[in-house]
């Protein structure tokens, strides 16, 4: 039997982790909250950010969507993992819409399609087909305001 | 002239519904497109209405293979939002329970893959040792599917007698030993269905963001239970198989490998059980407010979940989950291209999919 047994390599990329707010133009430092390595993106784009994380190697994980009361809108949470490190990005969305990222991270592609159709975030500059919803549903509609 | 074959959503060769589009010149595959949600329940909806107690019972029903690995990784995020530590005796058998998920997973595609080549004796004998693990589970947790293991600070049931389920470890482990791994590592049915087929690439497997045994086929070594260990994994000793191949021979191997790997772990937390409690206590549970993430390394890959409360409220105001086969699906898309239509059902299911999981 051919195989190979990888030890796979523990020690984080300190140096990178710590330099990467620097690299991303970020002036915020991390802050450890809930298993999460958070950074407020501040002004930078989310299309910069996801450069910025192909750049370091980073695997994209998930978006989280969250839904904050009192009409305060949607943020949503970017999540890559970085040698086992989960880092977390939130987006406070101020039109229910921000950029795609497909284009530059295919892995989005089902979960930006999920919230499209979960909480009628729309993600710009790209086409949607419905993912978990079927056909004759409409797409693009909050469903929690849609319980209301 | 290209034209499309419907493979699903209701399908021999499916165990549960979803839905391959594939388009085909002759009998070569051209294209797919994936089509889900056959299976979606509102299961995140449901859980903001429900206390910390139904809510793990709610998520452990998401897949009825990896149940166990849901309520884990809720239990582990809610613990982050309660301040608790569950004691080491609880951090030892969730790693016994969670490796004999794993078992049973593995050992379950394996006889999947083998009927879906044409390998029906192979099939009885990989369903014939997934009994044994399910009796093992079953003498631990009374359960032979939702095993209802785990609570907030620790587990439910004790491990009693640790020696009588080593036994039957070494028993099972001896028959992967003489018949299950050297009929599919070598077996001129199992490499001639396998080589070559379904190939995802190291740099589309990179891209995809695909997780678990279908990113290590691939060659990419990642595995939470080493490069973020939770439980009681940074306590044990054991490897991570890799395969540089991509194609479904390797994701068999990388599965095959990585049964013994559990065996190995199994052996250790069981033997190294430490004494004690076996939970925090039954004081009142008090959340803060906040956002607590947790990620398990599950049978098929990364689980996260992410768990926001407000302080004093009995429900959560958001479970996010995302499942190892919402990561890997999309890439079955890239593995069909190019592939013989005969050789589809089989391409898609060594990614090990569960839909229940994906939907959700």
């Amino acid at each position: 039997m051919t195989s190979t047994m990888t030890a796979v390599e523990t020690k984080p990329k300190k140096t990178l982790l710590e330099t990467l707010p620097q690299k991303l133009g970020i002036a915020d430092p991390w802050v450890d909250m809930g298993g999460v390595r958070w950074l407020n993106p501040g002004a930078l784009s989310v299309r910069d950010l996801a450069k910025g994380m192909n750049a370091v190697q980073a695997r994209f994980v998930t978006i989280t969507a969250v839904q904050l009361p009192a009409d305060q809108g949607i943020r949503l949470e970017y999540h890559w993992d970085l040698d086992g490190q989960l880092l977390g990005f939130p987006y406070q969305l101020s039109a229910n819409s921000i950029e795609s990222i497909y284009d530059l991270c295919e892995a989005v592609d089902w979960i930006e399609r999920e919230i499209h159709e979960g909480f009628a975030v729309d993600f710009l500059g790209r086409e949607y087909e419905p993912l978990l919803l079927r056909q004759g549903d409409k797409l693009g509609v909050n469903l929690r305001e849609e319980k209301k | 002239m290209s034209y499309t074959i419907p493979m699903g959503p209701y399908h021999p060769a499916l165990e549960e519904p979803y839905k391959l589009d594939l388009i085909c010149e002759g009998e070569t595959v051209q294209d797919a497109k994936l089509h889900i949600g056959f299976n979606f329940r509102g299961i995140e909806h449901l859980a903001e209405t429900r206390n910390y107690i139904q809510v793990i019972a709610l998520m452990e029903r998401v897949c009825g293979i990896c149940s166990n690995i849901h309520t884990l990784t809720l239990c582990q995020a809610m613990e982050k939002l309660t301040g608790q530590t569950p004691p080491p005796r609880a951090q030892y058998i969730r790693v016994v329970i969670a490796e004999l998920e794993r078992l049973h997973s593995h050992v379950l595609w394996a006889g999947i893959a083998a009927k879906l080549m044409g390998f029906k004796t192979m099939f009885m004998t990989c369903f014939e040792l997934r009994e044994k693990v399910m009796d093992i589970l079953q003498a631990i947790s009374g359960n032979r599917v939702n095993y209802s293991m785990n609570r907030i600070g620790g587990v439910n049931r004790d491990i009693e007698d640790p020696q009588a389920i080593l036994g039957m470890i070494e028993a099972l482990e001896r028959e992967m030993v003489r018949t299950v791994i050297p009929i599919f590592t070598t077996s001129t049915t199992a490499t001639s269905r396998c080589a070559g087929i379904g190939v995802l690439t190291h740099e589309k497997a990179i891209s995809c963001g695909v997780v678990g045994p279908t990113a290590r086929a691939s060659g990419l070594p990642q595995d939470l239970r080493r490069a973020a260990p939770y439980a009681a994994y940074s306590e044990m000793e054991f490897d991570v198989p890799v395969q540089q191949d991509g194609d479904v021979r390797a994701r068999l191997l990388v599965r095959a490998l990585e049964i013994m790997e559990s065996c190995k772990i199994l052996r250790q937390a069981l033997t190294k059980l430490p004494p004690g409690e076996l939970s925090t206590g039954d004081a009142k549970v008090v959340f803060t407010t906040g956002t607590a993430t947790s990620r398990v390394e599950a049978p098929r890959g990364e689980v996260m979940y992410s768990v926001s409360w407000k302080e004093s409220s009995r429900n959560p105001s958001r479970v996010h989950v995302r499942t190892p086969t919402f990561a890997n699906m999309p890439a079955i898309r890239w593995m069909v291209k190019g592939a013989r239509l005969a050789d589809t059902p089989l391409i898609q299911a060594s990614i090990d999919p569960c839909y229940s999981c994906t939907d959700r």
